[in-house]
């Protein structure tokens, strides 16, 4: 590697604008007061696990679901560094942003992107109001890391429609979500990759079926979304015909790199820290608590060097790989230390928001870490193939 | 190859360049290759360069080894000059931060003892103790020293000839030699009384700027690991296309990065000051020197034997990561100060806070 060219090492330091500073103290606020309302509980995984769309319109209400979206389609026209302020102020707060994750993150980027004009003015106010929530539908039983090889079909109808067939799996609240973006082959290719086709379908059409998959937990966030013949009008293609592929994988970077993939066991340090006030803290303790608090700052460090490198526009998928695989080990490590550092047996039924139950919670949440929006052992044959660019 | 003719232009001023011996024991020679103005060479930078600037020459020199006390002179020895306003010699400088002395005035006052304590005519000391594995005391042409005198907090600095030098060295071969301190006379002239927490920043400059030298070396396994496996062939391929050899490449990528990434992040908090430098440095040094061992570890793991012998450089590297981690502060000291003052409300306003 020569020091001229774009090394997977050297990310973008970035120092945010003082308005991030602004609305960092803004978003502060709004929490305090949906703590004093008591729906703030500071649980980890909370963009997984914390369904509330009564916060998701409260938020929405201050300009922060879709934020980056344009003011013509009811956004606040916000740049993705003050989006990621906000939204990393809310995971860290343990906030219940789980309805509108997906609008947010994936669907309205989405559908300003490849959209009609028609489907922008229906679908973006409303998932800016917090009144449209999406899930997504990629993966298959069959069709895991090797996203291309989906078997869920969409056929054209003599109306002009799409009708399609087949199950996705693993697809989050689709039983409270009102749509699902979904991955379709409509063309048969010799290139896996193309005739694939993306399309928003509506949860509650005739032909949907919603087969919860449970997690060890028992928790109730997974669904078998069963597509038996579900006829869509052809308005809710998304994007071209064929390009599916194309447009899934340019999300992946902001899939990958923002600060859920870090923070999702966060608030269960903040909770070792409360429970360590209470005692006489040992240097061993500290070392371990050091030791996270530094990993932690140079990912979000990482992570935000990405983050400036997709509001310039530049490419960012192998940093975006890079910055997943750390920061999902570290929700993990972080955990586990957790545990060694104040030996508490984790207990799902103690006190919801205890030491114990947090860590429970936590554990039982920690395989889906390293496996959720790309398994990691991909994602570092993505960083290695990034070399062999070079 | 002569002591004074350092190649700098070759990618890597490596230590098998040269004879070590020759050239550790001859400060001219760390003296050419700290001024040398070779188109591809590492020069020192100008004083008044900024923090980020000095940082990325640091980690340059960190990455190709740069036999002189470059980071040293660049980050730590000269700014600690400038804030005591004392001049600052051209060419090597060295340190020692906080070292067990004892200081007494060389000329106490007639009087006797004030309110204070003993009093002085002047701030002339005499000191006596050893500075201990100062980084290339025998090249430094003055080693700045901040102490404790009768009367506070003191900088001053002396030349390596008005010590006795043991010579030592780290991992690498990089002297770090004791400095044996008989009564020695200090002249008011090179004395300066300084703000405690001149102190705690002379610390947090030496430990940012050994975490940027740990950031090269690691960036200098990076390269010599992706060349190595994509040069060498084993059954019919080479390593670089094995799957096993493929994730281990990958997490000595994000460990490089992730050092990186800390060392430039305290840039603009160690130029805001103290207090805005103390969580940012403390992160650095920590990380850098908690990645250490796994860069080095996968480093050496991927270039199997030869990278356990001289006829490799990767050794350059990883004796520098070894020793470096160590230096200055290790993981555990640093990662204890960056715990201390955390809580419960204030970790996630800690980890927020722009400089």
């Amino acid at each position: 590697m020569s020091p001229a060219t774009p090394s997977p090492i050297a990310f973008p330091d970035v120092i945010l604008p003082q308005s991030a500073s602004q609305l960092r103290t803004e978003v502060r606020s709004f929490l305090d007061e949906e703590r004093a309302r008591g729906t703030v509980l500071g649980r980890p995984d909370s963009w997984l696990a914390g369904w509330d769309p009564g916060f998701s319109r409260r938020l929405a209400e201050r300009g922060w679901v879709g934020m980056a979206l344009p003011t013509e389609y009811g956004g606040a026209g916000r740049g993705f560094l003050e989006r990621y302020v906000v939204i990393e102020e809310l995971l860290a707060a343990g906030a219940p942003v789980s309805a509108h994750w997906v609008s947010d993150r994936q669907a309205g980027p989405s559908v300003l992107e490849h959209g009609t004009d028609e489907q922008r003015r229906f679908f973006l106010p409303r998932i800016a109001a917090g009144q449209c929530f999406f899930s997504i539908g990629m993966s298959e039983k069959g069709s895991g890391s090797d996203l291309a090889s989906v078997a869920t079909r969409a056929e054209r109808t003599t109306t002009g429609g799409w009708r399609l067939t087949g199950t996705k799996m693993w697809t989050g609240g689709a039983h409270a979500n009102d749509y699902a973006i979904v991955l379709a082959r409509t063309d048969e290719t010799e290139d896996k990759h193309a005739g694939l086709s993306q399309f928003i379908v509506d949860l509650r059409a005739p032909g949907v079926r919603i087969e919860p998959i449970r997690l060890m937990s028992g928790e109730h966030r997974f669904n078998a979304l069963h597509l038996e013949g579900v006829e869509l009008p052809g308005s809710m293609l998304l994007g071209r015909r064929g390009d599916g592929w194309k447009q899934v994988t340019g999300e992946l970077a902001f899939e990958r790199s923002g600060p859920e993939r870090y923070l999702s066991t966060f608030p269960l340090l903040v909770s070792l820290l409360r429970e360590l006030e209470q005692r006489s803290v040992t240097a061993e303790q500290l070392t371990h608590v050091g030791i996270l608090t530094a990993r932690l700052h140079s990912i979000r460090r990482l992570s935000l060097g990405v983050a400036a490198s997709l509001d310039a526009g530049a490419p960012a998928d192998i940093r975006a790989a890079l910055v997943k695989d750390l920061g999902t080990r570290l929700e993990g490590t972080l955990t586990e230390t957790v545990r060694s550092v104040l030996p508490t047996p984790a207990d799902p039924h103690a006190t919801p928001g205890s030491h114990p139950e947090l860590l429970a919670f936590a554990l039982l949440h920690s395989p889906g870490y390293t496996l959720r929006g790309g398994t990691n052992e991909i994602l570092r044959g993505i960083i290695t193939r990034g070399l062999e660019q070079h | 190859m002569n002591a004074h003719t350092i190649d700098t232009s070759a990618p890597v001023i490596c230590a098998d360049a040269y004879d070590a011996t020759v050239f550790y024991a001859d400060p001219d020679a760390i003296a050419v290759v700290a001024h040398t103005t070779a188109a591809d060479a590492v020069a020192l930078p100008h004083p008044d360069a900024s923090t980020a600037e000095l940082l990325a020459a640091a980690q340059e020199a960190g990455r190709r080894a740069v036999p002189a006390p470059f980071a040293e002179t660049a980050l730590v020895a000269r700014p600690l000059l400038r804030r005591a306003r004392l001049p600052i010699p051209d060419g090597p400088l060295s340190y020692a931060l906080a070292p067990d002395l004892t200081i007494r005035y060389a000329h106490p006052a007639a009087s006797g003892v004030g309110s204070a304590g003993c009093s002085g005519d002047d701030d002339a000391l005499l000191v006596t103790g050893t500075l201990r594995r100062v980084p290339w005391a025998r090249a430094a042409g003055a080693v700045v020293v901040l102490a404790t005198a009768p009367f506070g907090p003191v900088l001053f600095t002396l030349t390596p000839d008005q010590a006795v030098l043991t010579p030592g060295a780290n991992l690498a071969g990089e002297p770090r030699d004791d400095l044996h301190l008989a009564a020695l006379e200090i002249p008011a002239s090179q004395v300066r009384r300084v703000p405690p927490d001149l102190l705690e920043e002379a610390g947090l400059r030496a430990a940012l700027a050994r975490s940027a030298l740990i950031a090269g070396a690691a960036e200098r396994c990076v390269g010599l690991t992706v060349a190595h496996t994509t040069a060498r062939t084993q059954f019919g391929r080479p390593l670089s296309r094995f799957q096993a050899v493929k994730q281990e490449e990958a997490r000595l990528i994000e460990e490089t990065a992730l050092v990186r990434a800390a060392v430039q992040a305290a840039a603009a908090p160690l130029d805001t000051g103290v207090p805005a430098a103390r969580f940012a440095v403390a992160a650095a040094k920590t990380q850098a020197s908690a990645s250490a061992a796994e860069i080095a570890r996968i480093a050496h793991q991927l270039h199997g034997a030869i990278g356990t012998t001289r006829l490799n450089p990767l050794h350059l590297a990883t004796t520098r990561l070894w020793s470096w981690r160590d230096e200055d502060g290790d993981e555990t000291h640093w990662a204890r100060r960056l715990a201390r003052p955390l809580t419960a409300a204030n970790l996630w306003p800690a980890l927020t806070t722009e400089p």
